[in-house]
């Protein structure tokens, strides 16, 4: 009778260590151009890397659409990708870069959150731009700290990746308890969102620092580290001060990981003095 | 943002900052429509993960408090912040601070209706007297020992005892408390407190879901508490003796206690005689009387042969009932579960120490009763998603195993709404041992599944 019948519904189960793994195996190698134009951005070479870069229509359609974004604040159009690279210098640039890389990875069509190729880069402009303020209010000029900021949206598109055909089971989930996506792929998997944005920038060869700061931005892995824990809770509370814009909130985004207030309790007054929050 | 829903508690978790800007972002007109549309004892709006809020971004909830006090009276607020946050709060609004403000969730729980939270003491103090007063009169009410510190010094002072007290309350404040019927449960009998003037107001105070909820789980016995009754209309008369026409049906008794007539016609209490409520003047001359509670058939379930066959409806619709739970079990553990066997009988248990269960009633186009019965251990390694951490609290667990069976009751409602099966879930209710689940399902028939998940076997049981 009944329990003669074939199981009509698909694969139950929400996601696998296997999925996390097929998932990470399937994405590319960054480009050639990419990487040599990295390079050369980190030697300091503008020009030649606007040179290269510019055999990548891609990265210069996105540079363009990039800083001429109100909040980096050019009152002309710039348009030329040497003209970019040189407004911007060296360590800007090369956050440019890897922030389009991370657009690679972003989905043609998003279905978990309600984000599209625009305001995904509005997002990433958002935080590019408040990083840099911070990085100056912080004192802190290097490259590789200016550009991990580009490695965070990264956990948004890997959320997308794994929980976008389990929408129907989240909201089920999460209508009786308010678990996060990080702590849900951690107690499934042992692994967490920003596990796999590491293993993200291993393959693409970022510099080690870029990681260790985005896991301690997840605001649930301090570090030992007491700069690297410093600059976690400037970036977790950024996030979340980014995340709390309506937008934002529209799309879904405020709630993906869980806020953790105590952990950027110490913070907290400078960085409302220098985002004037009152 | 939708509320999430748990004892009867909704509550909001917004995160970051809150202002005016966002507010209507975390809380749009169609959030505020549903919510005013839920059947809840409370609304509240956690405050933990927020680090910084100003006045209008709190305006937004507040206008939301108010909605849904004028529709369903459940008592609305904000809870879970520190001393600053509290300060913050009553500065803002302090000529008109008709809402709740709770320290944290589990001293709202104690204002609420619940299955679960009973007999607490609790050590309070506000510095306005009353507050102090408000508050322990609440927490009398729904069955707690309140103890009030009357001064700073005396509260801090006795805060520090070890283990004194099973909950602290401070900065906490009672705006307008639920109107809803307040309801506690003494053994398998259901007390609800009623009070002052009854008209046609009690039929959205009363939460009858709650009331249908405790029918369909097996109470048989439901006790109003009418010490506080000062009169009743007719309104009222026609609610009670249908109440006690529907009670009949599950053969559940209804009784008065406390109620006088000096200013409700005494023609009433013989209207209400005739529809089979009863009536006692002192609540202990049903709690303390045995024979009578198990005449009145509160002392146990097992009295009651309520039992109803399972239609066609159902069987053909059983391998839905079976995939929600297979489907929730392989979602929270992500691992197969499997079908074993399966018997159409009454509910058999083999080996019944240390094995806990969770039931949900449906109830619509067809309806009945899902149950599902684990050891404790599977049941820990089932709701591993939930609770996170390997724990012992039983509290913890029964109450996760709860949200459990709330998700097999959700993706339950999905897969009957693809056949065009429309039903509602009632509330999850748990059982601590397989003897407090025998009293509401023994005699009863119904299929019974033996289902496993790595190698880990439990029990599913559908009945009416």
């Amino acid at each position: 009778m009944i329990f003669n019948q074939k199981n009509q519904y698909k694969n139950l189960i929400l996601i696998t260590k296997q999925t996390i793994d097929s998932y990470i195996e399937k994405i590319p190698p960054s480009p050639k151009v990419l990487q040599q134009t990295l390079t050369l951005l980190n030697a300091g070479e503008l020009v030649k890397a606007a040179n290269v870069a510019k055999e990548d229509l891609a990265l210069n359609a996105y540079l363009k659409d990039m800083v001429n974004k109100p909040i980096y604040g050019f009152r002309n159009e710039v348009s030329d990708i040497s003209q970019i690279f040189g407004i911007l210098g060296v360590a800007k640039s090369q956050q440019a870069v890897y922030n389009y890389m991370i657009t690679l990875l972003s989905p043609s069509k998003w279905k978990l959150f309600q984000l599209n190729k625009s305001s995904f880069s509005n997002l990433q402009a958002d935080l590019s731009a408040n990083w840099q303020k911070i990085l100056k209010y912080l004192d802190i000029q290097d490259k590789d700290i200016e550009s991990s900021v580009a490695l965070l949206p990264a956990s948004i598109i890997v959320s997308e990746a794994l929980f976008n055909e389990k929408i129907e089971d989240v909201n089920l989930l999460r209508s009786v308890n308010p678990i996060d996506l990080n702590t849900i792929l951690k107690r499934l998997c042992k692994m967490d969102l920003f596990d796999i944005c590491e293993q993200i920038a291993t393959k693409w060869e970022m510099d080690a620092s870029i990681s260790k700061i985005i896991q301690a931005a997840s605001g649930v892995k301090p570090s030992d580290n007491e700069e690297i824990n410093r600059l976690g809770k400037w970036m977790h509370l950024l996030l979340f001060f980014t995340l709390s814009q309506p937008n934002y909130i529209n799309a879904g985004l405020n709630d993906f990981i869980d806020f953790q207030v105590d952990y950027v309790d110490d913070i907290y007054s400078n960085f409302s003095e220098l985002m004037e929050i009152s | 943002m939708r509320a999430v829903i748990k004892n009867g508690i909704g509550v909001f978790s917004p995160q970051g900052f809150l202002d005016g800007n966002n507010s209507t972002a975390f809380l749009s007109i169609d959030d505020i429509e549903a919510t005013s549309r839920l059947n809840t004892d409370m609304i509240l709006v956690s405050l933990k993960k927020v680090i910084f809020f100003n006045r209008n971004g709190l305006d937004t909830f507040v206008k939301m408090f108010l909605k849904v006090r004028t529709k369903t009276q459940a008592t609305v607020g904000f809870c879970d912040y520190d001393e600053k946050k509290f300060e913050a709060i009553m500065k803002f609004y302090k000529n008109n601070l008709n809402f709740s403000l709770f320290k944290s969730q589990e001293i709202a729980g104690l204002f609420a209706n619940s299955f679960n939270n009973q007999n607490k003491n609790v050590l309070l103090y506000s510095n306005d007297k009353s507050q102090r007063t408000a508050m322990a009169i609440e927490l009398h009410d729904n069955g707690h020992n309140p103890i009030i510190a009357q001064t700073q010094d005396e509260f801090d002072d006795k805060s520090q005892s070890d283990n004194a007290y099973d909950v602290i309350i401070n900065y906490t404040h009672l705006g307008q408390m639920g109107q809803n019927i307040t309801a506690r449960v003494t053994g398998n009998a259901i007390i609800y407190t009623i009070s002052s003037f009854l008209d046609a107001e009690i039929g959205n105070t009363f939460n009858i879901a709650y009331h249908n909820n405790s029918l369909n789980v097996g109470f048989r016995l439901f006790i109003f508490d009418a010490y506080k009754v000062i009169s009743m209309n007719v309104h009222a008369l026609n609610f009670f003796s249908k109440l006690a026409s529907s009670a009949a049906e599950y053969n559940a008794t209804i009784c008065f206690v406390g109620l006088t007539f000096e200013k409700t016609p005494i023609a009433f209490k013989e209207t209400l005689e005739d529809s089979g409520i009863m009536f006692f003047e002192q609540m202990d001359d049903i709690l303390q009387n045995k024979d009578l509670l198990n005449e009145l058939g509160a002392s146990s379930a097992t009295a009651i042969h309520n039992s109803r066959p399972l239609n066609k409806v159902m069987v053909t619709e059983l391998p839905n009932f079976i995939n929600a739970a297979v489907a929730t079990i392989e979602m929270m553990t992500n691992s197969k579960a499997v079908k074993e066997a399966a018997q159409i009988n009454e509910i058999k248990i083999d080996h019944k120490e240390n094995k806990i269960a969770s039931s949900i009633g449906f109830y619509g186009d067809m309806d009945g009763m899902v149950i599902l019965i684990f050891p404790i251990g599977i049941a820990k390694k089932a709701c591993e998603l939930l609770i996170g951490e390997n724990t012992d609290d039983m509290e913890l667990i029964l109450d996760t195993l709860a949200e459990l069976v709330n998700i097999v009751g959700g993706k339950l409602k999905t897969l009957l709404l693809d056949q065009k099966i429309n039903v509602d879930i009632t509330l999850p209710r748990t059982y601590p041992n397989v003897d407090s689940l025998l009293e509401i399902t023994e005699f009863k028939k119904g299929v019974q599944v033996d289902l496993a998940f790595d190698d880990d076997k439990f029990l599913f049981f559908l009945t009416r």
